[in-house]
């Protein structure tokens, strides 16, 4: 079993199979599903743009398992909606990422690469602890997706090479993917 | 005929939708994240991608729930 076995429905309801994507390195994230441009999907856009042609391509998957603010965030409220929350990477059908109904993929995912603890270092890390044992203190347990923003890095061989949690910013991986790339 | 410009999920537009329908005007809805056309049209009028955004003639238009504006642009 491997990413490539995997088919994904895009966010036009199209099903697509990662075996497309067979020698890219893959970035595979899950998004927010709230409408507008959260600094994380700048970030992820930035990384699209910047190593595309190299052969990153990030792929987006976006969930509403985890309510709708970022938590300790001050977003400016914004009274309309970025098309494609502002990015040209594919996104795909807003669908679970955690819990029984958690799509195969990011099940194998999981699989592939626990959990292994957030950044502490990360300026976020200790606000979205804390508010994750007094909101959602059963998404701390095991290797499950705990938030938006949790990204895989796969390389050009479909193996899952890494993990990381939405503690960790896109622009932070750089050098893990030009490793790979 | 009114053009609304929009994508699913969207609070803003459904905002929008609901306050033509109350005040009786009809118009034409466009899922921009369905449809390239419909998003090369809005990006033409607006020079941008966001929603929504509620036009006549594809000059003037309103971005987001605008009431003021809107009343302006429909002669509400």
């Amino acid at each position: 079993m491997g990413v490539y076995d995997f088919k994904v429905k895009t966010n036009r309801g199209e099903e697509k199979d990662l075996a497309d994507y067979k020698g890219k390195v893959l970035l595979i994230v899950n998004t927010a599903s709230k409408c507008g441009f959260t600094p994380q999907y700048a970030q992820l856009q930035e990384l699209y743009m910047k190593y595309k042609e190299q052969g990153l391509i990030v792929l987006g998957f976006p969930s509403n398992q985890f309510a709708e603010q970022e938590p300790g965030s001050n977003e400016e409220i914004q009274e309309f909606c970025r098309v494609n929350y502002g990015v040209t990477f594919p996104l795909f059908a807003k669908d679970d990422v955690r819990g029984t109904n958690a799509q195969p993929l990011f099940k194998y995912l999981v699989a592939e690469k626990g959990f292994m603890g957030f950044d502490e270092t990360h300026p976020k890390a200790k606000g979205l602890v804390e508010f994750l044992k007094e909101k959602f203190p059963e998404y701390l347990a095991g290797d499950s997706i705990k938030w938006n923003f949790t990204k895989f890095l796969i390389n050009r061989q479909g193996e899952v090479v890494g993990r990381y949690e939405p503690t960790t910013t896109p622009a932070s991986m750089a050098g893990d993917i030009e490793k790979l790339l | 005929m009114v053009k609304v410009y929009s994508i699913p999920n969207c609070p803003w537009c459904e905002k929008v939708k609901k306050y033509l329908k109350l005040k009786n005007v009809a118009y034409e809805e466009f899922n921009v994240e369905d449809s390239d056309e419909a998003r090369d049209e809005l990006y033409k009028i607006s020079g941008d991608q966001i929603v929504p955004v509620t036009t006549i003639d594809g000059k003037n238009y309103v971005v987001s729930f605008d009431k003021v504006k809107l009343d302006a642009l429909l002669g509400l």
